[in-house]
Formats: C-alpha cells, structure tokens, sequence
C-alpha cells in the first residue's frame, strides 16, 4: 500500500498550523466564506439549533399527552406544536442534516478537491436555508401552524394561520435543496481525482449522489404542489377544492410524489454514513461494495414509483392500491440488501465500540424495526386499520429518527474531530448514545401497541385504555432529552479542553483522513493518491498519538 | 539554482483577458458548469411537466374543455409563440457571434433578444387584459385558473431570464465574451431556448388540443 501512505503529510499537525479554522479570522470571513468546510460548519450549526427548536416542540407535546386531560398546552396550542415539531424537524434538520452539514463539509475532501464544483452557489444555498428557517421562525412569531407537517387541503385552504408563511419557508428550503443536490451531482462527476472511478468512490459519496438526484427530480413537485396552494388561498383558483370542480385528493398526489422521494432524501445519506462506520470499525473491507451502491440507486429510483401508499385511505381505486402497495414492497429489497452487507462486513470484523459505532448499531437495530414495521402498513388490509394511528408515528420515528437522526449523531461523533481538531470523552459518547437508545425505544415502542389498539395521531387527549403508553412515551422522550443535553455538553466542552485530535484517530482510509485535523484551507497541497479506500491493510495503531497511521512510516523512524 | 516552489495556481488559457476570468477553473464555460446548466434546466423542466400534469388531471374531470359558456382563450397566444420563437432565434444567431468573436454582431442579437422577450411579456400581458375585459378571472373557474396559472408561471421564469438576459447584454457591451470565454451568453442561450420549448409546450396542451 505505499501508494496510500505516500499520500500522507509526514507530520500534519506541523506542516498545518494554518488550518480552514485559523486561515482568515471575524465573523465576515465566516459569512462570507467560500470555503465548502466553512459552510458545512456555519449548516451544522443552523441546523443543531433547529433540532433544539423541534426537540422542544417535542417535548411540550410529549408533557401535554403526560396524563389524559389537559397539561400545559390547549387543544389548539398542541395541533400548533406537533405540527411545528413535524415542519422544523422535517424541512430544517433531516432533509438538510446530513447532506449539507456533513456532506458538505466532506464531500470535496473525499473527493481529494479543494472545494465543491460551485463554492458561491453552494454560500447562495446555505442562505436560502437560512431564509427558509427565518419564515419558519417567523410563522412561529405570527400565531403559527395547525395544519401537520404536510399541509393537507381542504384543511390548509381554510385555517386562519400562517400556511401562506411556512409554505414559502419550505418552497425555499426546497430550492436550497435543489441547489445542493445539483452542485454534489457535478462535483462528483467532474472533480473525482485521477483514479477514482465510480466503483473506487467512499458509499457515502453513492449514497450523496443518489440522494441528489432525488433533491433535483423530486423538489420542483413540492414546489409546484406549495405555490398551488399558495394560489389557492390568494386567489380561489380552485385545483384542490371541489365546490369549484378541484380535487383535494390531487393535492395529496402532488405532495406524496414530493415527499415519499424525500424520504429517501433523508434515508440514503444515512445509509451511506452507515456504509463507512461499519467498515472503519469493524476494521475490514465493506462486503458488497457493488450492491451496496446500486442499491442507493435502486432506493432513488424505486422511491419515484410509490408515494400512493399514503393514500390507501383516500379513495384510490382498488387497482392503484394493489399497484402501489406491491411497488412499496419491492423498495424493501434495496434497503434490505443494504442491512444484510453491513452484517456481512461485521461478520468476523474487529469490532471496536467507539461512539460512532455505537450509533451504527443503534442505526441498523432501529431501521431494522423501523422498515419492518413499514410491511404492515404497505399491506393493504392491515394499513386500513392502521392509518393515521399511533403505529404510522413509531414507524417513520423509527426510519426517520431512529435511522437518520441516529446516523447523523454517529456522523458528528465520526467527522467531530475531523471538523473541530478535538477529541471528545469517549465515556460520555457512549452513554449519550445508550440513553439515546434506551429512551428512544421507551418513547416509540409502546406508541406501536397503543396505534395498533387504535390510539389516533395529531390528538390532543385520549382514553383511559391508552394512558400506560402514553405515560411510558412521554417519560421515553424525557430519558432522550436528557441524553441530548449530556451531548451538548461534552462536545461543547469538547472543544476547549478536547485532546487535539490526530490526523486518523478512527483509522479510516477515506481521504478525508489523510488531512490533517482539522484539514487546512485548501485541503491538499497535492492531489493525493487515490487506493482501496476500505483497505486498511495498509494502517497501524500508533499508541503516541492514539491514532493510524500508514505502516511505512513507523517502520522507518522506530 | 531557483527553488522550485509548488506551484499552485492553474494555468489559464492565453491572455489577454485572463484577469476576467474568474477563480473557480481553468476553461469556460467548463464541463461542470455546462453541466450544472443542465441540471438545473432538468429541474425546472420537472417543475412545468408537474404543473401540466395538474392542468391535464383538472381537465380530465372536464367532458367539454372550454367548458360550456366559456370564450376561446385569445387569439394573441399566437403571437407571443411567433415573438418567443424569433427571440430564439436571435439569441442562437447571439451564441454563434461570441464564438466567431463578432462583438457587434453578439451586442445587437442580445439587444434583440432582450427586446423580444420584454415584447413576449408585454403580449401576454394583452391576451390577459383582453380576458379581464370580458370579465374572465383567475378565480372564475378552473378553465380560466389553470391558464393564469400557467401563463404566469412562465412569465415569471421569463422575466428572471430577463435580468440574466440584462446582464449578459450589459456585460457584452464591456467586451467581456469572446470565443475563449462566454459561459454568460451560453447559459443564457441554454435557459432562453428552454423557455422557448416549454412556451411552444403548453401552448400546444392549452390552445391547439
Ligand atoms: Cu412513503
């Protein structure tokens, strides 16, 4: 492998005490910065703070459904809270989560560039966020939002609050979405090194692109679908609303074909920062490197072809639900293909459980629940009583947090020192994420048994048969908080009194650790080789540093 | 002996307007930002079929489109189609000039074209005023709503390639393009010929069939 060591900066701590942290200083340098990893870091920020945001929102629904009765929120105060919780945690965290904190801030490093292909339009994304968050927080300001998460008409059309407000946050957000997916699709076409052909790129790189395609194919729907529904309250133009020959029904196709792909948005990025966890820590090449990455491809174009499965219910004809629910059942191939390669790849590995890992674990156990759960509500008979229950809720808590938000977590443990120059506490790593865990399952896992008894979502009391699960719920939720918080405050402290982070403290083989920590303005003096970036071979333990580092190099100063 | 210090910067093509181009690359228009160009145009392209897809579901519940006692949609759509179709044309006839490094030639089509679309948009403007005359609007029916909806989604992505269109034209004057350097004038080609296809597109679906 001399190749690979080659390509490392013999002491990168050294040759780079000017690093994109140091390089330029005040906070114009920052709002102003070209520089991918600036604007990875400037999202990262954004959008941990709009999980604060949404957590709470969380958390005030969770005290209000305590004990039966009223809590602390009125009837419409909680129709406004879920909603927000839904909206802020779907178009400002998720969606954007992985892909334009980490992936930006990894991507051009993974691909051995200097940056992405469009540094000013990816700034120009970064703001679009940036104004989309404002009008959420505006309509927050304004009185709010009680119609859920997505906006469904006739309801939309006719609620006093502030849809026309949150509608052009999400358009906008959707356009800063689009933005992003189209620079990663070029970047990755035109800047991979010489070398790296496709089947030699990091999965989190197949995973980034297919997710890009997504954000460029799907988005434009949403965008229609909200400026329709802008139209709509404006001008009683008459699309969704059948006293003037509409159809709210259409509504809901022209939302679902949108956001059945976003869910891939948000999924495919997780499974590729799984991709890489897995290998690195089990210290041994990824198992089916080749499917793992057609399948991403597979999900992206699959998940074009299914979003009626959230309209069983709607008075679809009996021929569409069969369609759609036996297309539904074909995307689980792909995902599955994907879980059984990471088992693959651990199979005989050595295992190391450090935080990042442990959020891989959590990741594959909780999808795992999550994506079964998901056949009973595509099978058409079981979906009729399930629908619009508790059940729908633990399911997409369980892929979307249980999978995504789980594999953002173990991506920012994973890229933390790689992004900041600081260690955390290993010890609180681990017991963030098995509080995580532990509240995670005793908020979700009883919301399955009281949906499959028939407990209704969006509602603001319930019955006396429900109050077990819901008690038990609202408690889960609290356990989480508290994990989250622990995190806050160790990689917070992480990054005063944080041991300085070596070049490859993990022992990866992807570019992004041949840098140093954190990697210099312009990332690479040279273009760096490019080899099997899933060979480790080629790395061993330094017990100075507590890090990898390339073979030949030990061998030539002990 | 000199040190030979890394050299870091990329070369660039010839001077003498070498200091014009910007930082981001070597050859412009480059690959990644043709290509860019297309991706974006892929979206918007995903954009309008969404919206005529609507409009197709909406007049599928129609038997009779127009529905009855509606008036004809006005007959000036003909010529905003000849007007955005010439203004096609000239901004091709623009793209040509910059390559073979007709400066004159590339000012004047521009202008053109800037004019043409600024005369599409005025005549879009009439079919509406002739509508509104007659009492016809966007909340009188879903006939009527789909084609305000419609035409002024469209203007609206004219009018944004007007200001680029602005821009191209304004900077042409300063001799910024020529045949080594025109990603300007050639996204701006790309975006103008797109509006021109999705226009001819909807006019077919909402005034020929
Ligand atoms: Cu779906």
């Amino acid at each position: 492998m001399t190749t690979i060591s080659s390509s490392y900066d013999p002491v990168p701590e050294l040759a780079h005490g000017n690093n994109y942290l140091t390089h330029t200083r005040g906070v114009l340098s920052w709002l102003f910065t070209l520089d991918h990893k600036r604007i990875g870091v400037m999202y990262l920020v954004g959008i941990l703070g709009s999980f604060f945001l949404g957590g709470v929102f969380a958390v005030l629904v969770r005290t209000e459904l305590l004990f039966q009765g009223e809590q602390v929120l009125t009837d419409d105060q909680y129709n406004q809270m879920f909603t927000l919780h839904g909206a802020v945690m779907t178009f400002l965290v998720i969606i954007p989560g992985i892909p334009a904190a980490l992936g930006n801030f990894v991507l051009p490093i993974m691909l051995g560039a200097k940056d992405v292909a469009f540094p000013r339009l990816n700034l120009a994304s970064f703001y679009l966020w940036t104004l989309g968050a404002i009008f959420f927080l505006a309509v927050l300001a304004s009185g709010g939002l009680d119609t859920g998460w997505t906006f469904y008409t006739p309801y939309s059309i006719e609620t006093n609050t502030a849809v026309i407000g949150a509608t052009a946050g999400a358009f906008i957000l959707g356009f800063s979405s689009i933005l992003t997916g189209m620079n990663f699709i070029v970047s990755i076409h035109q800047l991979r090194p010489p070398g790296m052909t496709w089947f030699k790129m990091p999965l989190f790189l197949w995973a980034l692109y297919a997710t890009a395609i997504i954000q460029v194919l799907a988005t434009p729907v949403l965008a229609i679908t909200l400026l329709l529904l802008i139209a709509e309250r404006t001008f009683q133009v008459g699309i969704f609303d059948p006293k003037l020959g509409g159809d709210p029904v259409l509504y809901q196709h022209f939302f679902w074909f949108y956001s059945h792909p976003a869910v891939y948005i948000m999924i495919l990025p997780a499974m590729g920062v799984i991709s890489e966890l897995v290998s690195v820590f089990s210290r041994k090449h990824i198992f089916g490197y080749r499917f793992i990455a057609y399948s991403s491809i597979a999900i992206a174009l699959f998940g074009f072809l299914v979003w009626g499965h959230h309209m069983f219910t709607s008075g679809q004809s009996n021929m569409m639900n069969m369609i759609f629910s036996a297309l539904t059942f074909s995307v689980s191939i792909p995902s599955a293909i994907k879980v059984f390669n990471w088992l693959a790849t651990m199979y005989k590995g050595s295992i190391s459980l450090a935080t990042p890992m442990c959020y891989a674990l959590i990741f594959i156990f909780l999808f795992g629940i999550g994506g079964l759960t998901g056949l009973f509500l595509t099978t058409l008979a079981t979906d009729i009583q399930l629908h619009d229950t508790y059940f729908v809720v633990a399911h997409f808590h369980y892929v979307m947090m249980g999978g995504t938000m789980i594999a953002f977590f173990g991506a920012l443990h994973y890229w933390w020192p790689k992004m900041t120059g600081r260690m955390y506490s290993e010890m609180w790593g681990r017991l963030a994420a098995f509080l995580v865990f532990v509240g995670f399952n005793t908020t979700f896992f009883p919301q399955f048994v009281a949906g499959s008894q028939g407990m209704p979502r969006r509602y603001a009391d319930y019955k006396e048969m429900y109050a077990g699960y819901h008690f038990v719920s609202s408690i889960g939720s609290y356990i989480m908080a508290v994990a989250f918080v622990i995190m806050a405050c160790y990689l917070l402290h992480s990054l005063f009194r944080g041991r300085k982070a070596p070049a490859n403290p993990w022992g990866a083989n992807t570019l992004e650790w041949h840098c140093s920590s954190p990697p210099p303005h312009q990332n690479f003096d040279e273009q760096p080789a490019v080899g099997d970036c899933y060979d480790y071979s080629g790395l061993e333990y330094d017990t100075a540093t507590d890090s990898y580092v390339p073979k030949s190099r030990t061998a030539v100063t002990t | 002996m000199i040190h030979n210090s890394p050299v870091s910067c990329k070369k660039y093509s010839p001077e003498p307007v070498a200091s014009a181009l910007p930082p981001d690359g070597p050859v412009y228009p480059s690959r990644a930002g043709t290509m860019g160009m297309w991706i974006f145009l892929t979206s918007l392209a995903i954009l309008f079929a969404a919206s005529m897809v609507g409009y197709l579901v909406v007049r599928s519940r129609f038997e009779q489109w127009p529905p009855e006692g509606m008036p004809p949609l006005p007959a000036g759509l003909w010529a905003s189609t000849i007007v955005i179709m010439l203004s096609s044309l000239s901004i091709q006839i623009a793209y040509h000039c910059v390559r073979a490094d007709k400066q004159g030639g590339l000012i004047a089509t521009m202008l053109i074209t800037t004019l043409l679309g600024v005369v599409f948009l005025f005549t879009q403007g009439l079919n509406w005023a002739w509508l509104i005359a007659i009492n016809e609007k966007v909340n009188s029916g879903l006939y009527m709503s789909t084609f305000y909806l419609l035409t002024a989604l469209h203007a609206l992505h004219v009018i944004g390639g007007l200001i680029y269109l602005g821009y191209v034209t304004a900077r042409s004057f300063t001799g910024t393009y020529h045949s080594a350097f025109h990603p300007g004038v050639k996204y701006a080609v790309m975006y103008w010929h797109f509006l021109g296809v999705v226009w001819l597109v909807m006019f077919v679906m909402i005034f020929l069939i």
